[in-house]
């Protein structure tokens, strides 16, 4: 061993070093604490009402792994670029990034690996069970009935899509503008549906007598035909010439017309409907202003599109409400009624009322309703809880022997409207309906619990169809049980829009796509809480070599031999995909 | 090649030379320019190292114990504070044998906040077990740093490369840089007689009671006293390859002198001007480089200091409630000489204050008209402070 170069003799050395290896000294008996891995529950993952696995999307879209972070968004939502474009995007305001520095731009990277698989015509590799005889129907194509039928069909259920209208898409096709959503990515997500083998069967009106036959040909049927009648004011002057729906006006442009607006315009209501209606009304020409009866922080508009429009140069009067429309000449006079703020509802929402003798006119073009809508027929409201009904989170389900199982979901049940509750409707209806056919009506509450995303409400289908995640912790990670000294700051992408003359010249998409390399820069901002990012820093910090790196497997494992249960590995985890337990000291003894 | 560089940088360049494998530091005053220039060379591939920046010089050396305990070549460098923080790590280097070699940039220790020149900080290291080499100008820091690794490697002991601050390290000064090729001749890849190894774990630096302790303490002595010889023999290598060689120390016209002044550092480029001046006017007069200061080349300094009638040592550092600490090691050296020369001590230039030949002739002229010293330490140029309270 001796290597002294010249003749010179070896110095003295004694030094203390033991003889012999120290491997017979197994340290792990030391051990009172034992390390272990555990994949925990992401905040983001928890609040999508779809259940993403945000983290591991990010995860795979920072290491460039496009099409399978697409497919991971498929395995709990068909709708990639739709969700991507106007979903309201709950799971970026619990971002622990947020925290830090800002949150994870998680809408805009769900949109580029949408884009990114329809421009390279990427095919979904999803996970299938075997084909069953069951035969379901779904009334209404909207998101809700698409989502319903995309995941019975992954159940292996046949599925028949019925539409009313001669398009499939519902609100996706006639409610949302063209400038938040075009139509050729709803039609590719559609596609992919179809694809899976789901029948979409258009121009079909249902009704009483069509659902009541339904039980010779089907085993059940999901009801997701939506709030198409619009509500209205009660009002002296309602039906006067000029004055229009909001929902049928977005619908006449989405087919293609385009009225011509000019001057001042009237929106009547605070919810996403009366935005879009506005939006589109600067678009067409006109100066929208938006009545609403309560204040600018009651709106039910998601604050982003109401933020968007204010920007577009809409104007909005809070606080009041109309109370009588008439003509004069070629114009409306609305007569408004001043409110004033009288208490809180249950919801944080000012309770309002007439603030009297306070009123005053306004004198517009055109004046469109947009306060909300309901069923447009009676059977389509939910059954109210009794014998065979089940209350479940996005849906009821109705169960009487001898008929066709029924299920209530999308907007006929949901609290919040949105795109992304649809779909978590769809999911849990497909769930539901396959337990009740594979293990009968007592499965279902206990099985949904156990697929639940953290603690819910949302569901994973990945859970249910037991893949990796089913593995994970429901536990969420908080932002203090993350070790931030291993991220560095890092500014959040800025979302390319068009210019605000530009959008208010067309339709055209305001948003703009960004680039793979932006893409993979803002994925690596995610912390992937509570996620393996194979960042080795258990590896790295363990002071006893215990941590055993298997790079073909591309796992790793404590030898606890000689783990001596020190933790450092845990607190050096910067995602808290580890944990730290008590030994069982008397399993031992 | 010849080129005009900093000081700090030929330190720089002897590590790059050196192929150091770990580098590490902590990057805030009063660190110099060495480290960074390393860091340039790590970033741009010129030096394939790993380059670790911690959070202090207690973890910097810390890091390097954990490296060289592996066998690979390894370098950090400090400074005043950054070496005092660093001192139970520096007996942990030298007691655990791992050839370390680290540039101290001599700097004065606070507080008043001063980064100039001062040899305190590193003389008050001396009893750490380091090696350490005290050099003149630029061209000596760089061979230095090589001949230290080639040191360190054959006696199993850390080394100290140690440089003015600003005299040297800031300052440009042309330097012959060896290439690559002369130096791996000098010095070829380090293979160590012990090494830890992960696939063959092994327990270093256990407990070692009183029975075994004392045999160890010796054999870093043994260690020591075995640097000397190598010494000279690095030396031999050094110049049979690049040509130059500077000794443990360096006696200049001290066979004939009856004053030999005793310096290090930048302090005896000064002192030669002078000495060769006051030679002139027929004084008899000598000087005494002091380069190798652990281990202390004590038959070296009675060979040289023997014969004068007085020795007069310049210290750029103190060590308080005693006297300059160079001129305690040649009062030792000299004591057990039958008629030894009177050692007088002088203090100067301590926290950078300029050293300037009026100074140095006026240390020779006090000591060649006193009889005999009358006090342990003459303060040179002193200034009365009047607000003192």
């Amino acid at each position: 061993m001796s290597s002294e170069p010249r003749e010179r003799p070896p110095t003295s050395l004694l030094i203390p070093c033991s003889y012999l290896s120290t491997e017979s000294n197994k340290t792990g008996s030391w051990r009172f604490l034992r390390p272990r891995y555990e994949e925990k529950t992401a905040p983001c993952s928890a609040a999508c009402p779809a259940g993403e696995d945000i983290a591991r999307i990010e995860m795979l879209t920072a290491e460039g792994l496009f099409h399978e972070a697409w497919e991971t968004v498929l395995r709990e939502n068909p709708f990639a670029g739709i969700c991507g474009r106007v979903c309201y995007h709950p799971c970026e305001s619990v971002c622990n990034r947020g925290e830090f520095d800002e949150p994870v731009a998680v809408h805009i990277l769900e949109r580029f690996l949408a884009d990114a698989a329809a421009r390279f015509e990427l095919k979904p590799d999803l996970d299938r069970l075997a084909a069953r005889s069951e035969k379901i129907a779904v009334v209404g194509s909207g998101p809700s009935g698409l989502a319903a039928a995309y995941f019975l069909a992954r159940l292996g259920y046949q599925a028949h899509v019925f539409e009313t209208m001669p398009e499939p898409g519902g609100v996706l096709r006639w409610g949302i503008p063209l400038y938040r959503l075009p139509f050729s990515v709803l039609n590719q997500e559609i596609a992919l549906i179809r694809e899976l083998g789901v029948r979409i069967h258009c121009d079909r009106e249902v009704s009483p007598q069509s659902l009541a036959a339904a039980g010779s040909s089907y085993d059940a049927v999901f009801l997701g035909c939506g709030h198409s009648r619009s509500l209205r004011l009660k009002i002296p002057g309602e039906n006067l010439d000029g004055v229009e729906d909001g929902l049928r006006f977005l619908g006449r442009i989405r087919r293609g017309e385009t009225p011509v607006l000019q001057g001042t315009v009237a929106v009547v209501g605070g919810g996403n409907t009366a935005m879009d209606v506005a939006r589109s009304a600067a678009r067409l020409g006109a100066r929208p202003v938006v009545i609403y009866r309560r204040r600018r922080q009651d709106m039910p508009a998601f604050a982003e599109e109401v933020e968007m429009a204010l920007a577009e140069g809409v104007e909005l009067r809070e606080l009041e409400t109309p109370v009588a429309i008439r003509r004069r000449g070629g114009r409306l006079v609305v007569t408004l009624q001043e409110m004033r703020v009288a208490g809180e509802d249950s919801r944080g929402r000012a309770r309002v009322e007439p603030d009297s003798g306070k009123t005053r006119e306004m004198e517009v073009q055109r004046l469109f309703l947009a306060v909300g809508a309901t069923t447009a027929e009676e059977w389509q409201d939910p059954p109210p809880e009794g014998r065979g009904v089940l209350s479940l989170s996005n849906g009821v389900l109705v169960h009487r022997p001898g008929h066709p199982v029924l299920v209530f979901g999308g907007d006929l049940v949901a609290e919040t409207k949105s795109v992304v509750h649809a779909v978590a409707s769809g999911k849990e209806a497909a769930i539901a309906l396959d337990l009740i056919f594979r293990e009968g009506l007592e499965a279902v509450r206990p099985r949904l619990h156990a697929c639940l995303v953290g603690e819910g409400p949302s569901l994973s289908m990945e859970v249910y169809l037991g893949g990796p995640r089913s593995r994970r912790n429901h536990r969420i990670v908080r932002y203090e049980d993350l070790n931030t000294d291993h991220f560095r700051f890092a500014p959040r992408i800025m979302e390319p829009r068009l210019l605000k003359e530009e959008r208010l010249r067309s339709f055209a998409e305001m948003v703009l796509k960004i680039g793979a390399n932006l893409a993979t820069r803002e994925a690596e901002r995610c912390f992937s809480c509570g996620l393996c990012n194979d960042c080795d820093n258990c590896q790295l910090f363990c002071p006893d070599l215990a941590v055993i790196r298997d790079r073909k497997a591309g796992s790793r494992s404590i030898n606890y031999d000689y783990c001596k249960g020190c933790g450092l590995c845990v607190v050096e985890c910067p995602r808290n995909a580890m944990v730290l337990e008590e030994e069982a000291l008397c399993a031992r003894s | 090649m010849r080129k005009v560089i900093e000081g700090s940088h030929a330190v720089s360049e002897g590590a790059r030379l050196a192929r150091a494998q770990v580098i590490s530091a902590y990057p805030i005053t009063p660190q110099t320019h060495i480290v960074e220039r390393l860091s340039e060379f790590c970033a741009d591939g010129t030096l394939d190292a790993r380059f670790l920046r911690v959070e202090s010089e207690h973890s910097a050396l810390a890091a390097l114990i954990g490296a060289a305990s592996t066998g690979v070549r390894t370098f950090t460098a400090t400074s005043s504070q950054g070496l005092a923080l660093m001192h139970e790590l520096l007996h942990w280097a030298s007691g655990a044998r791992l050839p370390i070699v680290m540039a101290n940039v001599n700097r004065a220790l606070a507080p008043g906040w001063n980064i100039w020149a001062d040899q305190t900080d590193s003389l008050a290291q001396r009893d750490t077990g380091w090696i350490q080499l005290y050099c003149e100008d630029s061209q000596e820091v760089l061979d230095s740093t090589l001949q230290a690794y080639r040191l360190a490697e054959w006696v199993y002991l850390p080394v100290m490369v140690i440089l003015d601050a600003f005299f040297l390290s800031h300052t440009y000064e042309p330097v012959d840089i060896p290439d690559q090729e002369t130096v791996d001749r000098f010095l070829p890849p380090f293979r160590p007689r012990f090494h830890l190894d992960p696939e063959s774990p092994c327990t270093f630096g256990q407990m070692s009671p009183p029975g075994v302790y004392m045999e160890m303490r010796r054999s870093i002595q043994a260690a020591m006293e075995d640097a000397l010889a190598a010494f000279a023999d690095v030396e031999e290598e050094f110049s049979r390859v690049h040509g130059r060689r500077y000794g443990p120390v360096e006696a200049i016209q001290c066979d004939d002198a009856e004053v030999i002044l005793v310096t290090s550092g930048t302090v005896t480029s000064t002192s030669r001007q002078v000495i060769a001046e006051l030679r002139a006017r027929g004084e008899k007069v000598g000087l005494l480089k002091i380069k190798l200061f652990r281990p202390f080349p004590m038959e070296s300094i009675r060979a040289a200091l023997g014969r004068a009638q007085k020795v007069a040592v310049i210290d750029r550092n103190f060590s308080f409630g005693a006297s300059g600490i160079f001129a305690q090691e040649i009062r030792a050296a000299l004591c057990n000489l039958p008629g030894h020369p009177a050692v007088f001590g002088y203090i100067a230039g301590l926290g950078g204050r300029d050293v300037t030949t009026a100074v140095i002739e006026e240390v020779y002229v006090r000591t060649r008209d006193a009889e005999r010293p009358q006090e342990e330490s003459i303060w040179m140029g002193l200034q009365e402070v009047k607000h003192a309270t």
